[in-house]
């Protein structure tokens, strides 16, 4: 159930307690897939402790049965009441039982799938558990209810396996009566009498027909509500408002509150109340318990997309081949894009820009691959090659720098939220994480090709390796889906759709610029997207197994993918568990000690100084074992669940309400390429190949835009995330379209698309656009000239990390997060901390739920949401941070040291100190004014001698202080 | 407001002393004064409500760890008559029946009007004639940090702006030397900063967060003892910064982040002016139960939330206790009695305040909690946690003093009449400032939205 309804019922059952329990069971019920196939047929009924009985006219066999294997314990209490009180012979079945351990293994079942009911009770005090079939959990937080409670639970659907069908639970202590099986699917409805099925068809069904199928049946245009009243099924399911019937319960059923036009929101039909004489039938029909012949569940096709009309759209259209434009200016172009871009300008009357100057490209070059400021040295190189090639070969350098991966990575840890903890309510860090931001990096410095950049996050840990260390890779690479954000404090019932929501909304937005998540309640409003498309998805990633990174009420991690050779799994593992048991040893020595010296209160001074010492020994034993390094390493990465499966569509987005189960396949509108029948893997594989299909325009659209955004400050596509009708149209489709197809004919190398984007003569232009084009195109949306852009947050504290000559460029690894044996955080006291370092800013740690200080102010990412584009906001913290901040004081120290070193005279420090912090040297005017501020500031610090350590480096200090508020110093030409 | 407006004639003042002290340039001083044109594209100018709306800015007190309702607001005469028998909603995770527990704190009526308040605010019961009781708010979850999370986004799962932040969006500031949302939280409170965080919404947005002591807020205090050298330092770079801003034509943005600083030197004096209560009378001092000299606690909040609301700061909330220290007795209920001492003075010398100087009708103070407890007995005698129906409290700001709204059943477990959903909270308030809470929308991936999400209803009888 969500949290409202659990709030709700919680809040409601002590009122209306038998209501809300008939509800929970009739919402657990149903809390399984239901197929259209045809009823199914008795298989076997299973009295768990017992003798053979006759339950519902079919024959059960007693726990004497050879088709079972059970070691719980057998339990009896005849003497209980049941509630709801039942026949004798059901009532003997469930007042005995089994308890402890639960597991019921049910053996000598044929191949093919069942249909599984379990009969529990309850004998005294309310119990908590979950119940599982065949390894899944079907059920989970089952409240037992108090003393003589019973419940018959169930269908689940399942498939033998290797001849069984195992049924577990988990949690408190439950009692399990007898297990009943199907073959096939059945949804566990008593055969109907001949009176009752009379009584059906003479008296309701005509009336469900003529009053209420036109808006409530498959044949329906759009059910209202949900409802579909034309099965059994659909029906007791109910629609967005619960079920319509509760089979015995007049008042509590809706059906009948709205024929009763009782209240005033839920009048039906709403053209006219029906007559007495039918409201009474269907009041005795509920009141019978509402035998309803009509087994067969009907479904609503929903709605129908018009795939034709929907691929008509700009972005879903195929990626055309389009002619490179001629213009009239033939000198400008020095490429193809530059055709495209000055035929548009042309078109709109404008002319580009004139070139920029070289120390401004060289600037906006560095930068724009790496994040740092080119150094003097670079500039004057630079300068003074006349060559063509001379910006070609800057380029190159740049993109054989290392510290272009940490640029180009931090863009795409961006659009994949990235974040070194989990963001549940105690934010529990995943040391393991950086792994996967070392990987991003590392594609990124290796141009990894971008589809092999996709297979590797979405289904690395599926694909192997050529060797060990590609296959480990691979592993490392699915933490994009690990990384989905965690929700809450608890665990039976996690919120997992939550969590598969996170990832779809990711995988939608990141691979596709497409916002699935919004056809998670509803089909998308705007988008040619359904519901049936999301769960569609939804089933594979619910068929895929994510790490538990700790949570408040479960705090160790666990299905963490392990990062060695499959053949050393089980040494080490073995290795693993000795260890643990050494640590049990070891910290039962040390409650054995801490009892005796309690115990020791009549000991002498001298026996008790000696216990202490003992214990102190002990303890320290302990905990230098608990710290010792884990024996192998692991990956916060996904791995297939035991069981796939296909999702059932969650009812406006309520996994307690499950509606039709969906095959696991494709967006319809992308082709809708389904899974194979009987497929046993969670399909990610298939996933990634349909996302980079060749009839699939977006994954190279999407990229290409983003690469683009990130050379100009604006993409094609404005909105870089979405690409739907929400979005905003390309300015340059055919230049889009013409880059997309370069992508993908250049084998999706990222690198050769920096290339081709920066030797054109567009992105050489300088900033001063003529008067007329910043008046008619104020946004520069036709590129005539170069947008000037704020660096942002990691640019600007990497640079001054760099120009201070204290940047750590050592491997960075992972962060210094206390060791997990001694983790416990709650929502009380979560995970908070910020670790200082000296190496670049894609290296801080970011936590999901507290926001790093430094990037909170300069509009860092979003590390819970998918960023596409980093806003560039401008406010008084950000002034008081470069006013005030301890660090950019040091910062500024370190440069003014620096600079003094380098040169002797005040007028050869402050060229250096512009080289370094503007890459140009200073004009006449403005070494005047460093002359006369220098002047000023010396005399000030002579009045203040006292708080002066250096006057001359404290007179620097604030000249580079001064400098570092620079708009030229954050903005690039 | 009487003090501290930003006006032109401020502006000019402080340009004269600024380039004063720097004497870089003569002609700097009309160069930047002309700047001052470019005023309006201010994000944070005050904005035009939707309609009028009767308060201007707002209060907001969060009590965090989950305030019982029939402890303190809700009286539950049937509560009192428990035997040790009967049971109801119990709490905890499993919120299974549990032994009903009867209330620690007699109720007395207040005011003229005679609303009922436990005697663990004995204070605020004085008030009472000024205090609209809310006593059917229910939420979504039972957990502190979703709950919480809900109440100040509208979200319980999902980081999304603070309602501070959609305020801030809406209506922009008075005082364009103080930020627009400022949270007093000494303490974390639930979820971390995202509670006061401006999530899409633009950075101007952001709720600063004021810990008081020294450096109430980040960066505030000077680094450099050396009168004169920031001055001097803000001098140059103005002068840097505006002649490069020339070469490059008019850019909004560029002449923006000069702005900034200006604002930011401003802010360091402003700011601690404004947290400084030495200022006020051993009277008002005394309202609050403050000590002369004392910076902290629950009473400074209260008092520096009312000068900050003097000085045209739009949104101000103030945290009571933190996620470890606060009012979650799931073990004994008589710990309700230290958590109340330290807010009930404290707040009901706000009320009065703000009355005796004729702000209240302009200001609007809003009391919550992420959720109230249960009937039922938790642990040895405390209550469990309970998001089906709790208590909480407006006043001025348009409200109607005077009076409840709102009923729960006979032992408090669930909303008997006129529910008033976390979303219903928020567009009553946001109704109050004069904004539709339908249309204060804003697109963010693809979607416009709202505080309220696609729920809220405006409580329309609680207005004045």
């Amino acid at each position: 159930m969500t949290a409202s309804m659990r709030l709700i019922a919680s809040a409601t059952r002590h009122l209306q307690q038998p209501r809300i329990v008939s509800l929970v069971l009739l919402l657990f019920a149903y809390s399984s897939s239901l197929g259209a196939e045809a009823p199914g047929e008795f298989f076997r009924g299973l009295n768990l402790n017992g003798p053979a009985v006759t339950i519902d006219g079919q024959a059960w066999e007693g726990s004497d049965s050879q088709n079972y294997a059970c070691q719980d314990q057998a339990f009896e209490s005849q003497d209980v009441p049941l509630v709801p009180a039942t026949d004798p012979e059901r009532a003997k079945m469930i007042r005995s039982s089994r308890w402890g351990g639960n597991r019921i293994e049910l053996t000598n079942v044929p191949a093919g799938a069942y249909t599984v009911f379990l009969y529990v009770w309850e004998d005294n005090n309310p119990e908590i558990f979950s119940i599982g079939v065949n390894g899944r959990t079907v059920l989970a937080s089952y409240n037992s209810g108090s003393a003589g409670h019973w419940e018959k639970l169930g269908p689940w659907y399942t498939t033998a396996r290797e001849g069984k069908i195992v049924v577990t639970s988990q949690g408190g202590a439950a009692n399990f009566s007898g297990i009943e099986i199907w073959k096939g699917h059945h949804d566990g409805q008593p055969p109907i009498s001949a009176d009752d099925l009379a009584f059906f068809e003479k008296r309701i069904r005509p009336l469900l027909v003529n009053n209420c199928y036109e808006c409530h049946s498959a044949e329906s245009e759009q059910p209202e509500a949900e409802l579909l009243l034309d099965s059994r099924a659909t029906l007791r399911r109910g629609g967005v408002h619960g079920p319509a019937v509760v089979p015995g319960d007049v008042d509590g059923s809706l059906l009948i509150a709205a024929v009763r036009y009782q209240n005033e929101d839920l009048q039906m039909p709403p053209d006219g109340k029906l007559s007495e004489e039918e409201i009474a039938d269907l009041e005795r029909w509920v009141k019978i318990g509402a035998p309803d012949p009509r087994s067969t569940p009907t479904k609503h096709a929903g709605k129908k997309i018009d795939i034709a009309a929907a691929r008509e759209f700009w972005s879903l259209r195929p990626i055309s081949n389009p002619i490179v434009p001629n213009v009239r200016d033939a000198g400008w172009p020095a490429n193809d894009i530059d055709h495209f871009v000055l035929a548009k300008l042309e078109e709109e009357g404008l002319a580009p820009a004139p070139d920029a100057d070289k120390r401004a490209l060289i600037r906006r070059a560095t930068y724009d691959l790496t994040g740092l400021p080119p150094t003097p040295e670079e500039v004057e190189a630079f300068l003074a090659d006349d060559s063509d090639a001379a910006f070609a070969r800057v380029v190159e350098r740049l993109l054989a720098s290392p510290r272009y991966g940490e640029r180009w990575g931090r863009h795409w840890l961006d659009v994949v939220r990235y974040a070194d903890t989990a963001g549940d309510n105690s934010d529990y860090p995943v040391p393991q994480m950086h792994r996967y931001r070392d990987w991003v990096i590392n594609a990124l410095n290796h141009d990894l090709p971008f589809d092999e950049f996709v297979r590797d996050q979405l289904a690395g840990d599926l694909r192997g390796g050529a060797s060990e260390e590609e296959r480990c890779r691979r592993i490392v690479a699915t933490g994009y889906i690990a990384a989905s954000r965690r929700f809450g404090s608890r665990v039976n019932d996690y919120p997992q759709h939550l969590t598969i929501e996170d990832t779809l909304d990711n995988l939608g937005r990141a691979f596709l610029g497409m916002t699935l998540a919004c056809a998670r309640c509803h089909d998308h409003k705007f988008d040619p997207i359904t519901s049936r498309d999301y769960y569609a998805l939804y089933g594979i990633f619910q068929s895929t197994r994510y790490p538990w990174p700790g949570i408040e009420l479960d705090k160790r991690q666990r299905d963490f993918v392990p990062l060695i050779p499959a053949e050393r799994l089980a040494e080490l593992e073995k290795a693993q568990r000795s260890r643990n048991d050494e640590q049990k040893r070891l910290d039962a020595e040390v409650e054995k000690l801490k009892k005796q010296l309690e115990n020791a209160k009549d000991a002498t001074d001298a026996e008790k100084q000696k216990l202490e010492k003992k214990l102190k020994r002990a303890e320290r034993r302990a905990i230098k074992h608990r710290e010792q390094p884990p024996l192998f390493d692991t990956a916060y990465a996904v791995a297939d669940a035991e069981q796939a499966d296909d999702a059932a569509i969650h009812l406006r987005g309520d996994p307690a309400r499950p509606g039709e189960v969906v095959r696991r396949r494709f967006l319809e509108v992308l082709g809708g390429e389904e899974l194979p029948d009987g497929y046993e893997g969670s399909g990610r594989e298939q996933l990634a190949e349909w996302i980079l299909s060749a009839d699939n325009p977006l994954p190279a659209r999407v990229m290409v835009n983003r690469i683009w955004h990130h050379h100009f400050g604006q993409g094609i596509v404005p909105t870089t995330n979405d690409f739907g009708r929400q979005g905003k149209p390309p300015s340059h489709p055919e230049l889009l379209d013409y880059l997309a197809q370069a992508f993908r004919d250049g084998g999706w190398s990222i690198k050769s698309m920096h290339r081709m984007i920066m030797t054109s003569r567009t992105y050489r232009q300088s900033t001063a656009r003529e008067e007329l084009a910043v008046s008619v195109d104020p946004a520069n949306q036709w590129l005539s000239g170069y947008t000037r852009r704020r660096l942002d947050a990691e640019s600007i504290r990497d640079t001054m990390l760099v120009v201070g000559g204290n940047l750590d460029l050592s491997p960075a690894g992972p962060h210094p997060f206390p060791p997990e044996p001694s983790w416990d955080f709650t929502q009380h006291k979560p995970f908070k901390d910020v670790y200082d370092t000296n190496r670049r800013s894609v290296y801080l740690m970011t936590q999901r739920i507290q926001r790093h200080p430094y990037l909170a102010i300069f509009d860092g990412a979003d590390p819970s949401a998918s960023t596409g584009e980093r806003m560039t906001s401008t406010t008084p913290l950000q002034a008081l941070y470069l006013m005030n901040d301890p660090f950019l004081h040091e910062q500024a120290r370190r440069v003014a040291e620096r600079i003094m070193h380098h040169a002797p005279d005040d007028e050869r420090r402050t060229a250096y100190a512009y080289e370094l912090l503007l890459a140009r040297p200073p004009m006449v005017d403005e070494q005047t004014q460093a002359k006369k501020f220098l002047e000023k500031a010396r005399k000030l610090l002579q009045n203040n001698k006292s708080a002066v350590a250096d006057l001359e480096v404290e007179a620097w200090s604030a000249y580079v202080r001064s400098l570092f508020r620079l708009n030229e110093f954050v903005y690039l030409d | 407001m009487k003090t501290t407006i930003h006006s032109p004639i401020r502006r000019r003042e402080f340009f004269r002393s600024f380039v004063g002290g720097s004497l870089l340039m003569p002609g700097l001083l009309s160069e930047l004064l002309a700047d001052s044109a470019l005023q309006t594209d201010d994000p944070l100018a005050p904005k035009a409500p939707h309609f009028r709306g009767k308060a201007k800015q707002v209060i907001f007190v969060f009590s965090n760890g989950g305030v019982s309702h029939m402890d303190t607001f809700d009286y539950k005469p049937e509560l009192f008559k428990a035997d040790g028998k009967r049971t109801g909603a119990g709490g905890g995770l499993s919120n299974l029946e549990k032994v009903l527990l009867k209330p620690l704190w007699e109720f007395r009526p207040g005011g003229q009007c005679g609303t009922l308040v436990s005697d663990l605010f004995p204070h605020l019961r004085k008030c009472m004639d000024d205090i609209c009781v809310i006593k059917s708010l229910h939420g979504n979850d039972n957990e502190h940090y979703n709950a919480t999370l809900g109440m100040h986004t509208g979200s319980f799962f999902f980081s999304r702006p603070s309602i501070g932040s959609w305020v801030s969006y809406g209506l922009g500031t008075m005082n364009q030397n103080l930020p627009s949302f400022i949270a007093l939280a000494p303490q974390m409170p639930y979820a971390g900063t995202q509670i006061f965080n401006n999530d899409f919404l633009p950075a101007y947005h952001q709720g600063v967060r004021v810990v008081g002591g020294a450096e109430p807020i980040a960066n505030l205090a000077r680094r450099s003892s050396v009168s004169g050298l920031q001055e001097l330092e803000l001098g140059l770079a103005d002068v840097l910064n505006n002649r490069h801003l020339e070469s490059r034509g008019s850019a909004t943005e560029l002449s923006a982040r000069i702005r900034s600083f200006e604002t930011a030197f401003h802010m360091q004096s402003a700011a601690p002016d404004a947290f400084d209560v030495a200022q006020e009378s051993d009277d008002t001092l005394a309202l609050y139960g403050l000590e002369r000299g004392q910076s902290d606690g629950f009473g400074w909040q209260c008092l520096v939330a009312r000068r900050l609301a003097e000085r045209g700061v739009r949104f101000i909330e103030l945290i009571d206790g933190s996620s470890s220290n606060n009012w979650d007795q799931h073990g004994d209920m008589a710990e309700h009695a230290i958590h109340a001492k330290r807010i009930d003075r404290p707040l009901a010398g706000l009320v009065r305040d703000l009355k005796r100087r004729g702000m209240l009708e302009e200001t609007l103070v809003v009391w919550t909690t992420e959720f109230g407890r249960t009937p039922g007995i938790d642990g040895e005698k405390g209550r469990g946690h309970h998001g089906a129906c709790f208590s909480s409290w407006m006043a001025g700001g348009g409200v109607k003093g005077a009076i409840s709204y709102g009923t729960t059943d006979e032992i408090g477990a669930t909303v008997a009449e006129n529910g008033v959903h976390v979303h219903d909270f928020h567009a009553t308030i946001l109704h109050l400032l004069g904004i539709d809470h339908t249309r204060l929308t804003y697109r963010h991936a693809g979607r416009d939205y709202r505080l309220t999400d696609v729920h809220g209803r405006v409580v329309s009888d609680i207005l004045a």
